[in-house]
C-alpha cells in the first residue's frame, strides 16, 4: 500500500516536475476562479447561536468522518479550550464571555470563510484550490502535492492537513458542502442548526439582511459585518455584539492576503532557483517526514 | 383672511379624509411611522413596510386564561426527526409573559384580530428566497432559547424535547396533562425596595413599590416591560444597578421623574416611608380625594407641581344649589341649608367653617351646623 503511493506520488511529482519548467501564473488563473455575482454565502448571527454544536455533528456525519452520537454534543466542557477546524472536524464552534452586555456567552462557528479572493488559491503551485461560481474554494485532491503553502498563506488557518497518510496528501477543510449543494440541497450545517443562526443565501441577499439587522437592532451589533470586506470578501460572514478581534476573530486588512508562501514562493523565483529544484527539496523534506513516520510506526508496533 | 379661511374650509375635509385613510388605529396608537416603514413618505403603491419589525406595533392582548393552555408545536415534524415535537405549556408562559410585556413578549407582530401564530410569517422550508426573517424551526427556536439560554443557561435539546426512540418519549401525555394544570405562584411584589446609592449626600433611595402600584395606578408594564421570567429566573441575571451608568440606573424612573434634576426628591439621607400628599404638598387627599387616579386632577402628563389647592380649579363655583352638603358627612339643618357657601366658609379650600357671622360663642368643630352623616359619594 504504502509502495503503492509513493509510486503514485512520484508519478505527480515528474510530470509536475516536468511541467514545471513551463508553469507560468496561468496555472491560478484557472477558468474557474471568478466571482459570480449570485455566488452563495452564509451569514453567522452570532447573538443568535446558541452553541449547540449540532453543526459539528451534522458536518460530521454528512462528511463521513468518525463522530460520537449527537447526544454527546451536549457537553459544554469542550469550551473550555479554543479549538481549531481539523482534518476530522471541519468546523468547531467556539465559545468567549459575553462582556457587553451581562447574558449568555457568545459562541462563534469556525470554518473556511471561502474566500473571493482565497489566499489558498493563489499560494498552491499547482492549482489544486479553485474558487467555483457557487462561491466555493474546493481543494482537489488529484493535483495536490502536499507542500502545505496553502496551510501557511491562509489568513484563518484552515486547510489540516492529515497527517496520517503522508505521501497520499489529503487537505481537508470545510468543502461548502457543494455535493450537497449541487444536488439543490442545503449545506448539512445549515439544514440542521435548530436556531438558524447561520442562513445560506446569496451573498449580496445575505449583506442586505446583516444590514438591516444592525440597523433595526444598534444595541445588539457592533456596526461591522465580518468577512464584507476583509481580505477582500469572505463567503461566510459574522454578525457580532463584540469587536470580531475580541472574539479571536484574526485582524485583518482589506486588502486579499497575499499569502505568506507565496511570498516565498515569488522570492525563490526572485532569486533564480528553478522550481524544479524546489520541488525536489519539498520531495526530499516529504521522504524524510515519511521514513520518520514508518520509523515511528515501527517503534510503537 | 376670508380666502385664508376659505382654503383651510377645503382643505380640512381633505386632510380628515387622508387621515381617515390611514387606518383609525394609526392614529390612536403613539407610533413612529418609521417602525413600520422603512422610508419617508409611505405611500399606496410603495408602502415600504418592513417585515415584521419586532417592536412594540398595535398589538392586542388577550388574558391567560383566554389562551390555549398547552399544544404540540408538530407542524415541522418530519420522519427523520431525531427529536419529537415539544408539548408546549401555552398558559404557563402566557402567565409568565403577562408579568412583562403580554402576548406581545412572543407574538411580536399581533394586529388586531386573531392573535398571529408564528406559522402565519415564518416559512416552514429553510430553503427559501425571503430570508429576512427565520424559518419556522428557527423561529420558534430563537423565541425559546432566548429566555431559556438566559434562565437556565441551559441549551440541551431534551429540556424541552424527548429523542425519538429512546424511553423518555412514553412521558408526552402526562406531560400534556402537568403543562396544561400548571400556573405560577402568586407573585408578591415588595412593599418597599430601599436602594444604597453611591451618592455622598442623599444615599438611600425608599421606592416605595406599593405607592407606586396603588395611589399612583402605575400599570405593571410601564415600568416591568420586556422583562421575562429571567427577572426572577436566570442563571445569567442583569447587571447589577452598581455596575450600570448613571443613565441606565435611572432608566426606569425616567419615565415619569426627571432624573436630571431634583436628585434630592428621592435621594434622602434616610429611609422615607408611603408617599404622604398632606406631608408632600400641605394638601390632604386623604379625605375626599384619596380614592382619584393622580392624572384625574395632575392632567398634564409627568406635571405634578404648581396645581393650586383651591377647589374652584376642578369643581368650578360651587353654590348652595349645586353642592350637595351631605357628601362631607354633614347634613346641614333647615336653616343652614339656606345659606350660600361663603357665609361660613371664608377660606376658598372650604376647610374649617366660621360661625362667628351670626353666632358670637359658637365654633366648629364643637358645634354643628346639623347632623353627622355617613359620607355619601
Ligand atoms: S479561509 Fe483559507 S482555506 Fe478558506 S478560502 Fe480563505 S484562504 Fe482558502
Ligand atoms: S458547509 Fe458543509 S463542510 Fe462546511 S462547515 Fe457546513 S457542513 Fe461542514
Ligand atoms: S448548530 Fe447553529 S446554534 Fe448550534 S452551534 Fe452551530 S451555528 Fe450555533
Amino acid at each position: 500500500m504504502a509502495k503503492q503511493s509513493r509510486r503514485d506520488f512520484l508519478k505527480t511529482y515528474a510530470i509536475i516536475g516536468s511541467a514545471a519548467a513551463g508553469l507560468s501564473s496561468s496555472t491560478k488563473a484557472a477558468p474557474k476562479n471568478f466571482l459570480s455575482e449570485d455566488r452563495m454565502a452564509v451569514l453567522v448571527d452570532t447573538t443568535v447561536c446558541i452553541g449547540c454544536r449540532k453543526c459539528e455533528w451534522a458536518c460530521k456525519t454528512a462528511h463521513n468522518l468518525a463522530t460520537d452520537p449527537i447526544e454527546t454534543y451536549e457537553d459544554r466542557s469542550v469550551f473550555k479550550e479554543q479549538r481549531r477546524p481539523t482534518d476530522k472536524a471541519l468546523t468547531v464552534v467556539n465559545e468567549y464571555p459575553n462582556t457587553t452586555s451581562d447574558k449568555f456567552p457568545i459562541n462563534v462557528k469556525v470554518q473556511c470563510m471561502h474566500c473571493d479572493k482565497p489566499a489558498c488559491v493563489s499560494a498552491c503551485i499547482v492549482g489544486a484550490f479553485t474558487k467555483n461560481e457557487n462561491g466555493s474554494v474546493i481543494w482537489d485532491g488529484d493535483k495536490c502535492i502536499g507542500c502545505r503553502y496553502c496551510m501557511v498563506a491562509c489568513p484563518f488557518q484552515i486547510p489540516a492537513f492529515e497527517f496520517e497518510k503522508a505521501l497520499k496528501p489529503d487537505i481537508k477543510k470545510c468543502d461548502f458542502c457543494i455535493e450537497r449543494t449541487s444536488k439543490d440541497k442545503l449545506p448539512a450545517c445549515i439544514e440542521m442548526c435548530p436556531v438558524e443562526a447561520i442562513i445560506y443565501g446569496r451573498r449580496e441577499d445575505l449583506l442586505k439582511v446583516a444590514k438591516d439587522r444592525i440597523k433595526n437592532y444598534p444595541h445588539r451589533y457592533v456596526n461591522r459585518i465580518f468577512g464584507e470586506h476583509e481580505v477582500g470578501g469572505t463567503s461566510w460572514l459574522y454578525l457580532s455584539s463584540r469587536q470580531f478581534e475580541e472574539i479571536a476573530f484574526p485582524k485583518l486588512g482589506n486588502d486579499p492576503a497575499p499569502g505568506v508562501s507565496e511570498a516565498i514562493q515569488h522570492g525563490i523565483f526572485a532569486y533564480f532557483v528553478p522550481p524544479v529544484a524546489l520541488y525536489a527539496l519539498l520531495g526530499g523534506v516529504m521522504w524524510l517526514n515519511k521514513n520518520k513516520k514508518n520509523h515511528e510506526s515501527n517503534t510503537e508496533n | 383672511m376670508k380666502t385664508k379661511l376659505l382654503i383651510l374650509l377645503i382643505a380640512l375635509p381633505l386632510f380628515v379624509f387622508a387621515q381617515n385613510k390611514v387606518g383609525k388605529l394609526h392614529q390612536t396608537q403613539a407610533l413612529n411611522c418609521k417602525t413600520c416603514h422603512s422610508c419617508d413618505i409611505p405611500t399606496k403603491e410603495n408602502p415600504c413596510i418592513k417585515p415584521c419589525p419586532r417592536e412594540r406595533l398595535i398589538t392586542i392582548e388577550q388574558t391567560p386564561a383566554d389562551a390555549p393552555a398547552v399544544f404540540t408545536i408538530d407542524k415541522m415534524k418530519k420522519t427523520s426527526d431525531i427529536y419529537a415535537p415539544v408539548v408546549f405549556s401555552h398558559r404557563l408562559h402566557a402567565e409568565m409573559a403577562d408579568m412583562g410585556g403580554g402576548c406581545r413578549m412572543c407574538h411580536h407582530y399581533n394586529p388586531p384580530g386573531e392573535v398571529v401564530g408564528c406559522a402565519d410569517c415564518h416559512e416552514l422550508t429553510r430553503k427559501r428566497t425571503d430570508l429576512s426573517k427565520p424559518d419556522l424551526k428557527g423561529a420558534y427556536h430563537q423565541q425559546c432559547m432566548n429566555c431559556h439560554r438566559q434562565w437556565s443557561g441551559k441549551v440541551e435539546c431534551e429540556s424541552c424535547h424527548a429523542q425519538n426512540g429512546s424511553a423518555k418519549k412514553t412521558e408526552s401525555k402526562p406531560k400534556t396533562d402537568l403543562a396544561a394544570k400548571k400556573v405560577h405562584q402568586k407573585i408578591n411584589p415588595p412593599a418597599i425596595v430601599k436602594y444604597d446609592t453611591p451618592k455622598a449626600n442623599g444615599k438611600i433611595v425608599s421606592f416605595n413599590h406599593t405607592d407606586h402600584v396603588s395611589t399612583f395606578s402605575i400599570d405593571c408594564e410601564k415600568c416591568h416591560s420586556n422583562e421575562s421570567c429571567n427577572k426572577c429566573h436566570a442563571k445569567y441575571k442583569p447587571a447589577s444597578l452598581a455596575n450600570r451608568s448613571v443613565a441606565d440606573k435611572h432608566v426606569v424612573c425616567a419615565n415619569c421623574h426627571n432624573t436630571k434634576a431634583n436628585c434630592s426628591d428621592c435621594h434622602k439621607n434616610s429611609a422615607v416611608g408611603s408617599f404622604n400628599h398632606k406631608a408632600r404638598t400641605g394638601f390632604d387627599i386623604a379625605k375626599n380625594h384619596a380614592k382619584l387616579a393622580c392624572n384625574r386632577c395632575h392632567v398634564e402628563k409627568g406635571k405634578f407641581a404648581g396645581l393650586k389647592s383651591d377647589c374652584s380649579i376642578c369643581h368650578g363655583t360651587w353654590t348652595k344649589d349645586n353642592f350637595k352638603h351631605v357628601s362631607t358627612g354633614l347634613q346641614l339643618d333647615e336653616v343652614h341649608a339656606d345659606f350660600e357657601c361663603s357665609d361660613c366658609h371664608q377660606e376658598k379650600n372650604y376647610a374649617i367653617p366660621t360661625c362667628k357671622n351670626c353666632h358670637e360663642d359658637k365654633t366648629y368643630p364643637k358645634d354643628k351646623p346639623g347632623k353627622m352623616v355617613k359620607k355619601s359619594k
